[in-house]
């Protein structure tokens, strides 16, 4: 009698779960799949992430966000399981964010405005997007898979990753920076771009000190960084 | 808002994490400054590129078989 009455606790609680999270499995892999760049990796990510939320359930407070709630166990799951085997994050090329923060807000001499960037972006491929967003450090890759493919805010994101929303902020501002000037760069690849464009000076808070700063020093806004 | 101040927080602006006051006295300093407007406008195309071409990876079926029958309620 008593077994039966927690078998069938355990079962309502199964279905609720599933009914719950069984939608969200599209955008967990979508960013598993960026974060861990192989499908193998990301559908473990994402069954384990799975797995785990189903345990924790008893833990998850209703009427917050469920959704940020999978995606931090998945962060964490991610963090155990995949960053401990990965290099150090490689050394993007900071100088580059300056030069394409730059060559946007450059004038000629009249005070024109000169705007070719802007039109390339119609011809960028698809391809070069991904790969823009591939190529980022995964620090930078996940605010920018979060705000901007799952549209979460700044204070979800800092729940997420268990960072103050200034790093948030800060990491966001250099991730798209970094996607910008990658895209600027196959721009001139393809020649859709001048590479002489001549840049008038304008201050970039990401390289004053022309070093990429590590995150744990993303103090640029404000709060300070934990972590 | 000045030039500096604006080119720190555009990202805020498109994300809709700017402040009401701060709103107003940014899209004014748009409206006057051909630069910073160019900026930002540039700035902005690349995340609307971004989220447009990015192709969404879909979870491949066997995935949600392989989670739902993991899953402890669907077992015995």
């Amino acid at each position: 009698m008593e077994a039966q009455r927690a078998a069938s606790a355990e079962h309502e609680k199964g279905w609720d779960f599933e009914a719950l999270a069984m939608p969200f499995v599209d955008a967990l892999y979508n960013t598993a799949y960026r974060m861990t760049r192989n499908a193998e990796d990301a559908e473990d990510l994402v069954q384990e992430t799975y797995l785990k939320a189903y345990r924790y359930y008893d833990k998850f407070e209703p009427g917050t966000n469920f959704k940020a709630w999978l995606f931090k166990i998945m962060k964490n799951t991610f963090i155990n399981n995949y960053r401990k085997q990965q290099q150090a994050p490689p050394q993007s090329d900071f100088a580059e964010i300056e030069e394409s923060f730059e060559s946007v807000v450059s004038k000629d001499a009249t005070g024109q405005i000169k705007s070719p960037e802007a039109e390339f972006l119609e011809n960028v491929l698809d391809e070069d997007v991904q790969r823009a967003l591939d190529d980022l450090p995964p620090d930078y890759r996940i605010v920018v898979l979060l705000a901007d493919l799952e549209g979460f805010s700044y204070k979800e994101i800092a729940e997420i990753l268990e960072v103050p929303v200034g790093t948030v902020m800060s990491r966001l501002y250099r991730g798209r920076r970094l996607l910008e000037a990658a895209m600027l760069r196959y721009a001139r690849e393809y020649g859709y771009l001048r590479s002489g464009d001549q840049p008038t000076k304008m201050r970039s808070r990401v390289s004053e000190d022309g070093k990429p700063a590590t995150p744990a020093s993303d103090t640029e806004f404000s709060e300070p960084a934990q972590g | 808002m000045d030039c500096k101040h604006v080119s720190q927080v555009f990202y805020l602006f498109f994300d809709n994490e700017l402040a009401e006051e701060e709103k107003e006295s940014f899209e004014v300093h748009l409206t006057h400054c051909p630069a910073c407007a160019q900026h930002v406008l540039l700035a902005r195309k690349v995340l609307l590129t971004l989220r447009k071409r990015c192709n969404r990876q879909i979870a491949p079926h066997s995935l949600r078989v392989r989670i739902l029958t993991s899953l402890p309620h669907r077992q015995g």
